[in-house]
């Protein structure tokens, strides 16, 4: 009994002393890295750029000297052929171990994406056992990776949180962005009937200036950091940029609009009347005939009226009705516009091909290996829209009209 | 006068338990002398000033020689004098009496009238009684002596407890005397089928004990159990029921305990009803009851007074109030050292911003706190009560403020620890309170080493320990570990009383409380308002 209790006792020990709290690590021995850039370089090989958190320059707190004597975010740079060596190399410059788990954005340069593609930026990604796949990915249109983030953002102070915030939000009220995460760029590429698409944002203004401290202690941020198109891929490679009506098609399409705004035109002026989405549904209806593919997309929306600027008696039925013809024309003009450019691109990103895929198993064999190239652009696309109105405001009579009366 | 009378029904235990605790040699044989009784009396207790002889003749026509000795305090003398001394040895009707019969035959019988009384052939058996409050009367010529009960002396009147501490509820407690308490567990089951059971234990102190439980409720091999335990016990002294506790529970190698106590006559009374036994020492307000369960000591009286749903919530509450107080700091080791990615961003920067300027790893950190906090909390409960305040002053400012502000803590751990002690404090039985506070800091070591793996592991290791534990044979997570649906009912939640149709299975020898359903159920329900009730048909309608 004793032997078996010494025995256990010495066990236990081992367990605890030899292993010695393998894999402990102190929160100030952390560089929280809160958003990666990658840059193509002008000869060879990448340069990641890491936005490192400076957890007292954000959080202030009792101690630590206050909260606006530092930038929230320092970058480091670090040049090589390959992604882990790069990473490596970025330990020359930082006192603390890079901490990826809490890195929430990629971003990746324009020329990048244009040139290399994001396939190979992927896989180290994916093979690091720290960084998340749900992390956001944008392309940083026009600018480089690096310069894009070192602009400092006003409320929120980590440029990474207002990055992907902007782009929640945009997707949400207008529509015309689309949040992508690591994720579901993975699953686009490795499915052979869609294609990814990622969100880019640009950065305006004063770029230097931006990067100072003092750009947050001005009413008028000196550069902007702002959502900007949406990026259209072939193959792994941006080709081309979905802009205003054509986003928010392809939102449509993909059925991730949650609000938006449809203005039509009334009594001869333009974009007279505002509809406001609330709710929509929208159904992609595959079919193939004579092995030539029919999509049919059917969208049903419901909204409110938002603004009227004509004069017009919103408590006739028949106006309202009427109404609803001109949106569900102004939505279906958006959709075909959206449907027409990724033709053109011979690129489908709405993954038409994939809804063959699930209808049509056997035949879609035939059709995988050309979808993109010779059947997509040739497929027949028809727009199906129901808008609805069903409230008009708080208001029924316009006040120009009651003036006129 | 109640006192006098008190002791008959005791009598049959004490006389049977006579020949265990015997003390050093004192069997020794009573001279009919009575100066040389005297004389023993005073040279056995070293002339002790408490202990009073009273030299009284017996009929002074006669005038038998008489003594009665007492001890001071521990006796009601208003007994002594009215009744023994002026009713009996002074009474002059006895006269007559004699001299047929010895006078010692008259003097027992004459006592007997009045209250109990027994003979005793050997001074141990005099000692016993003389010590437990007693008087002892010895006769001139007689080697035996008579003992009358006349126990009294100032108590502690029944006041609130001051532990477990209820809204609604019952608001007398134990005191620190046997027949007191026993009194007020009768009190609330007034059946003779509550049977108490009396013993003397320790050698020198010889303490009351009494075994209290409900015959046919209570089981009988655990009664036996009880009962062999306390008998096999041979120490000189007991001073509280925790001695007793430490001496028959069944696994002495762990931090839980595993017999129950309470200083509320309603909780005896409601667990001997479940068929658990009652320990009742003497000199102690803390009555301990076996066997015990896990889940018992999370459940508080008031539970059974208060609505069932809210007995329910606040059961669940003082759960995850346990659990809180055991992996508090452990979980902010864990979480900042090793788990990163867990802590929200936000959240983590936070800590970190936190944690830029203090110089300790987090593990030092919490244990500096802890350890800080259990010296104010000590400090705190042994301090006098007017430096009470002093304390809780330093220990605010010092613990919550300087500590922060010197930067050698983060105000992330101020907060854990402060959590951690109140969930502490939170948990209503401060038995089990106290073993928590104690594996807070195995925890925090485990997860200082493992993170949190190393706390799951410690859950395991604190799981298979718990169900490995029995108390009077009866498994510890009861009626968890082995499941036991029948008696869910009243354990992590508390159902309705009308729903709770059995006792517990393992403990109670009856199981069933009642015959039909006890649901509610009025005649006439919101008719009542609308229309006279009809007296004969009664219908619900």
């Amino acid at each position: 009994m004793k032997s078996s209790y010494s025995f256990l006792f010495t066990a236990a020990a081992c367990c605890f002393l030899l292993t010695g709290c393998w894999s402990q690590r102190e929160l100030t021995d952390l560089a929280i890295v809160s958003s990666l850039g990658f840059d193509l370089n002008k000869d060879s090989g990448y340069t990641l750029t890491v936005q490192v958190i400076n957890p007292s320059n954000v959080a202030g707190g009792l101690q630590g000297g206050g909260g606006t004597e530092g930038t929230p975010v320092t970058i480091y740079s670090s040049s090589a052929e390959n992604i882990v060596d790069m990473n490596r190399r970025i330990s020359s410059k930082l006192s603390r171990i890079r901490y990826y788990a809490h890195a929430n954005s990629v971003v990746v340069s324009e020329e990048l994406a244009r040139k290399e593609g994001i396939g190979k930026l992927m896989d180290s990604l994916e093979r690091h056992e720290e960084f998340r796949m749900t992390a956001t990915i944008i392309i940083a249109r026009g600018v480089k990776a690096a310069d894009f983030l070192k602009e400092l953002t006003p409320i929120d102070k980590i440029p990474s949180d207002k990055v992907i915030k902007n782009l929640e939000f945009s997707e949400k009220m207008m529509g015309e962005a689309l949040r992508v995460n690591l994720q579901d760029v993975e699953k686009d590429l490795a499915a052979a009937g869609k294609e990814p698409l990622i969100t880019g944002l640009k950065a305006t203004g004063d770029l230097e200036a931006g990067m100072k401290l003092q750009s947050n202690q001005q009413t008028v941020p000196p550069a902007v950091v702002g959502v900007n198109g949406i990026g259209l891929f072939k193959n792994g490679k941006l080709v081309d940029w979905l802009e205003g009506s054509a986003a928010k098609g392809t939102v449509w399409i993909l059925d991730k609009i949650n609000r938006t705004i449809v203005s039509i035109n009334w009594l001869g002026q333009e974009e007279a009347i505002a509809y406001r989405v609330l709710r929509q549904n929208t159904k992609i209806i595959p079919k193939l005939k004579n092995g030539r593919p029919e999509i049919t997309i059917r969208v049903e929306a419901e909204g409110d009226i938002g603004e009227v600027k004509v004069p017009v008696d919103l408590t006739d039925h028949r106006q309202l009705l009427a109404m609803e013809k001109a949106v569900e024309q102004q939505i279906k003009k958006e959709l075909t516009l959206a449907v027409e450019q990724a033709k053109k691109n011979k690129s489908d990103i709405f993954g038409f091909g994939e809804a063959i895929h699930r209808s049509y198993p056997k035949e879609w064999k035939k059709l995988k290996k050309e979808w993109h190239d010779v059947h997509f652009p040739d497929a027949k696309v028809e727009v199906d829209v129901e808008a609805f109105i069903r409230r008009t405001g708080l208001r029924n009579k316009p006040l120009i009209s009651t003036k006129e009366d | 006068m109640s006192l006098f009378f008190k002791r008959r029904k005791r009598k049959a235990g004490k006389q049977s338990k006579q020949g265990g605790q015997q003390m050093d040699s004192s069997e020794k044989a009573i001279c009919p002398a009575l100066e040389d009784q005297l004389a023993y009396i005073k040279t056995k207790t070293g002339n002790s000033k408490d202990i009073i002889i009273r030299k009284a003749s017996f009929t002074e026509k006669l005038g038998i020689r008489t003594a009665v000795v007492y001890v001071e305090g521990i006796s009601d003398s208003k007994t002594i004098n009215e009744f023994l001394i002026e009713s009996v040895i002074n009474n002059r009707e006895l006269h007559r009496k004699l001299p047929e019969s010895d006078p010692f035959d008259i003097l027992l019988d004459e006592i007997s009238a009045l209250g109990e009384a027994s003979v005793h052939e050997s001074w141990d058996g005099l000692f016993r009684a003389l010590m437990s409050g007693d008087t002892i009367i010895l006769v001139d010529g007689a080697s035996k002596g008579l003992s009358a009960s006349t126990k009294g002396g100032e108590h502690r009147s029944i006041q609130e407890p001051g532990s477990q501490v209820t809204v609604r509820g019952p608001r007398d407690g134990f005191t620190e005397s046997l027949g007191t308490n026993l009194a007020l567990i009768r009190r609330r089951i007034q059946n003779p089928d509550l049977w108490v059971e009396m013993m003397k234990i320790g050698s020198v102190t010889k303490t009351d004990v009494s075994i209290v439980y409900i015959k046919g409720i209570a089981k009988d091999e655990i009664v036996k159990e009880v009962r062999s335990r306390l008998n096999r016990i041979e120490v000189d002294s007991i001073l509280e029921s925790g001695y007793i506790e430490e001496l028959i529970e069944d696994e002495s190698s762990t931090l839980f305990p595993t017999l129950y106590h309470t200083e509320r006559p309603d909780i005896v009374a409601g667990n001997l009803l479940e068929g658990r036994v009652a320990v009742v020492v003497g000199g102690t307000p803390f009555v301990l009851l076996a066997p015990a369960v896990f889940i018992q000591f999370f459940q508080s009286v008031e539970d059974y007074y208060g609505r069932a749903y809210i007995g329910t919530a606040l059961r669940l509450l003082r759960i995850l109030v346990f659990f809180i107080s055991i992996i508090g700091p452990a979980s902010y080791i864990a979480g900042t050292t090793f788990h990163q990615e867990m802590i929200p961003t936000h959240l983590l920067v936070a800590i970190a911003a936190q944690r830029e300027a203090v110089p300790f790893p987090a593990f030092v950190e919490a244990l500096i706190m802890e350890v800080a906090f259990e010296i104010l909390r000590e400090a705190g409960v042994r301090m006098p009560r007017a430096v009470g305040s002093a304390i809780s002053i330093v220990g605010a400012l010092v613990i919550g403020q300087a500590a922060v502000q010197a930067g050698i803590v983060s105000p992330a751990m101020v907060i854990v620890v402060a959590i951690t002690a109140i969930a502490n404090f939170a948990t209503p039985s401060f038995s089990i309170a106290i073993s928590a506070r104690l594996l807070r800091f195995f925890f925090m070591v485990a997860a200082a080493a493992f993170g949190f793996y190393g706390i799951i592991l410690g859950f395991l290791v604190l799981t298979v320990h718990l169900t490995s534990l029995r108390s009077f044979g009866i498994p510890y997570m009861a009626p968890i570990a082995p499941l036991i649906p029948e008696n869910l009912g009243d354990s992590i939640v508390r159902l309705p009383i009308w729903m709770e149709k059995t006792r517990p299975k393992l403990i109670a020898a009856r199981k069933k409380r009642r015959g039909g359903s006890q649901k509610p159920m009025p005649d006439s329900g919101r008719g009542m308002v609308k229309r006279p009730r009809k007296e004969e048909e009664g219908g619900r309608t």
